[in-house]
């Protein structure tokens, strides 16, 4: 019995020393906070509704999942700034593939889809399929030509842009059907959960399973850690890391579709931005920008923080545009915790 | 220590040629490991010990020569086919990956899976890796303050000597290092002999390339010099002194 209490003790010690040791606490706390805080000043604590709470995760559902695969990716010592190129892309075909079979031209132009179900099937599968074609493209030249990942994906980045404007012409693609919005984005289980944030819930949880539990997600950090270490236990690095491409660019494909079904739109100047946004919610989380530590869960959060400043923010009447300059502090305090971490390791 | 003679023959290899372009790294270089000894690989910067090294490993493909494990002539397209066959290679630069816990590093590439359908699917069976990480720290004496830290906190002799765990675990046959000890200071390096010790009383065959002679006169069973790439001398440490040594790794320039 009391050699039962000291192993408990102990392994409470051990974990609460971790937790302290850990960027992803300290963030989930300043979530917290921010979110108490804005409940407390916010008009009749408004800011805390589910409604509002909701509303805030709806919006934040498609760079959760973008920034859970920048997550693995950074991990593993690799980077790819073309996520939004990838998403543009994709919800692009995605979206010419579903107006193209929904239903004649002069049908659609009218708002009439007699193949319904099965374009957006296939639109879906267009997504997901470009997104993961993208992916193993940037994994090839990386792994292949051994490239550097950063430049690599910076010319991809250029490369999927031109693509999506020589496709869609430079606009976004027109009759796309409003249910997808009505019937998908808007649509909330139970009547509470907005489906996109269930999904990426759904999705965060398997990925934070797969990097803690299997040997996956044991190689992805392992491989971010020592390259040589690896490839010297047996592991094979490069096919690893193409499949980590694959994954970022399916995770795309998947945003795509939530993109689309956000507004019943494609939006082509909307994602410049979002691979940048991963990269910071990722590394708020705790993950490592030199490889080997990755928090899934701490990249939700990461992606959270900025979503409740803004809104914050707006309901406590101050400029949102504060948001920008304290995420950016954010971003420093984390990495110089990763890096005294690191440090105090040696 | 078993004295020398005593244990069957792990790894033979005869007639090792290597060519680096102009350079001829190996030419003709020949070794013999038996289980329960230590053999010394010592010679001068160039001599060509880390490429025989890698031979055996599979690191690098001799373009002559013979290896054989436990009697049995082998191929060696990459350092995996040495590692199944049972012979272990331990680096200089800590191949261990520093974010990782002890338990994932040693068995890194070999990981235990649950049954079933989850096992097939990757799922690990992280107690059993944990557990049996732990007996084998235990067995070699190496106490840590915490299991599931990263080996990034631990000392370079503690990590060195996990890394010598980590072979005694899979090697069948024979341990090969090349300088284990030459990043680490005077009680680190002890803690890294310790671990070779237990492996050399599991009836492995440890091949050690070392600069520090005086320790090999000590802790060696064997001493074998290269020069040039090829073998010029293979002595009995109890027999010879430290001048013997230098004057065969460094021939006719050792100035007298």
């Amino acid at each position: 019995m009391k050699t039962d209490e000291s192993k408990l003790n102990r392994a409470i010690s051990a974990i609460s020393t971790q937790l302290l040791s850990a960027t992803s606490f300290w963030m989930l706390a300043l979530l917290m906070s921010l979110i108490i805080t804005f409940g407390l000043i916010s008009p009749n604590n408004v800011f805390l509704s589910a409604n509002n709470m909701f509303t805030i995760a709806l919006g934040v559902s498609q760079l959760g999942l973008i920034s859970v695969g920048t997550c693995y990716l950074l991990g593993a010592g690799q980077l790819d700034i073309s996520i939004g190129s990838n998403i543009t892309l994709s919800s692009i075909l995605c979206g010419k593939t579903v107006v193209a079979l929904a239903g004649s031209p002069a049908e659609v132009a009218a708002g009439i889809y007699p193949n319904l179900n099965w374009a957006l099937s296939a639109g879906a599968l267009a997504a997901v399929a470009s997104g993961a074609t993208f992916g193993w493209l940037n994994g090839v030249l990386v792994t292949r030509l051994r490239l550097n990942s950063f430049i690599v994906t910076l010319a991809t980045t250029g490369i999927g842009l031109g693509a999506a404007l020589v496709i869609s012409g430079g606009s976004n693609v027109p009759y796309i059907p409003r249910v997808v919005q009505t019937g998908f984005s808007n649509y909330r289980v139970g009547g509470v959960v907005p489906l996109p944030v269930l999904i990426t819930i759904i999705v965060a949880t398997i990925l934070w399973f797969i990097l803690r539990r299997t040997r996956y997600g044991t190689w992805t950090l392992a491989i971010g850690s020592s390259r040589e270490a690896s490839a010297r236990a047996g592991i094979d690095v490069n096919r690893h890391i193409l499949s980590l491409y694959i994954l970022m660019g399916v995770l795309c494909g998947a945003s795509a579709i939530l993109d689309i079904a956000r507004f019943a739109s494609t939006n082509i100047g909307g994602h410049r931005l979002d691979a940048l946004q991963a990269i910071s919610a990722a590394v708020i989380g705790g993950t490592s920008l030199f490889g080997g530590t990755a928090s899934v869960f701490g990249a939700l959060v990461g992606a959270l923080i900025p979503a409740v400043l803004g809104t914050g923010l707006v309901i406590i009447r101050t400029d949102p545009f504060y948001q920008l300059i304290i995420v950016g502090v954010i971003i420093i305090v984390a990495v110089f915790m990763d890096q005294k971490n690191r440090e105090r390791n040696i | 220590m078993t004295s020398a003679g005593v244990g069957e023959l792990a790894v033979e290899v005869s007639g090792i040629k290597k060519r680096y372009g102009s350079i001829e790294a190996l030419r003709g270089a020949s070794l013999r490991l038996y289980r329960g000894q230590v053999t010394a690989l010592i010679g001068d910067n160039g001599a060509g010990k880390s490429t025989l090294v890698k031979a055996i490993s599979g690191e690098v493909r001799p373009d002559e020569g013979r290896i054989a494990f436990n009697g049995e002539l082998v191929a060696l397209a990459g350092t995996g086919d040495s590692r199944r066959l049972g012979v272990e290679t331990i680096y200089q630069d800590l191949a261990l990956a520093p974010d990782l816990t002890v338990a994932e590093n040693m068995f890194l590439g070999r990981e235990v899976r649950v049954a079933g359908l989850a096992g097939r699917l990757g799922v690990l069976d992280k107690r059993t890796m944990q557990e049996t990480a732990r007996q084998i720290l235990a067995e070699l004496g190496i106490k840590l303050k915490s299991f599931n830290a990263p080996v990034r906190s631990l000392s370079g002799g503690q990590r060195q000597a996990i890394a010598v765990a980590r072979a005694m675990k899979w090697a069948r046959h024979a341990v090969l290092m090349d300088e284990p000890t030459a990043a680490l200071g005077t009680l680190q390096r002890e803690l890294v002999y310790n671990s070779i010790r237990k492996a050399v009383e599991r009836n492995l065959a440890v091949l050690l390339i070392s600069h520090d002679i005086p320790q090999m006169l000590r802790f060696a069973d064997k001493i074998v010099v290269l020069r040039h790439g090829e073998n010029v001398a293979e002595m009995n440490p109890k027999q010879v002194d430290l001048r013997q040594v230098v004057d065969a790794m460094l021939g006719e320039a050792n100035p007298k």
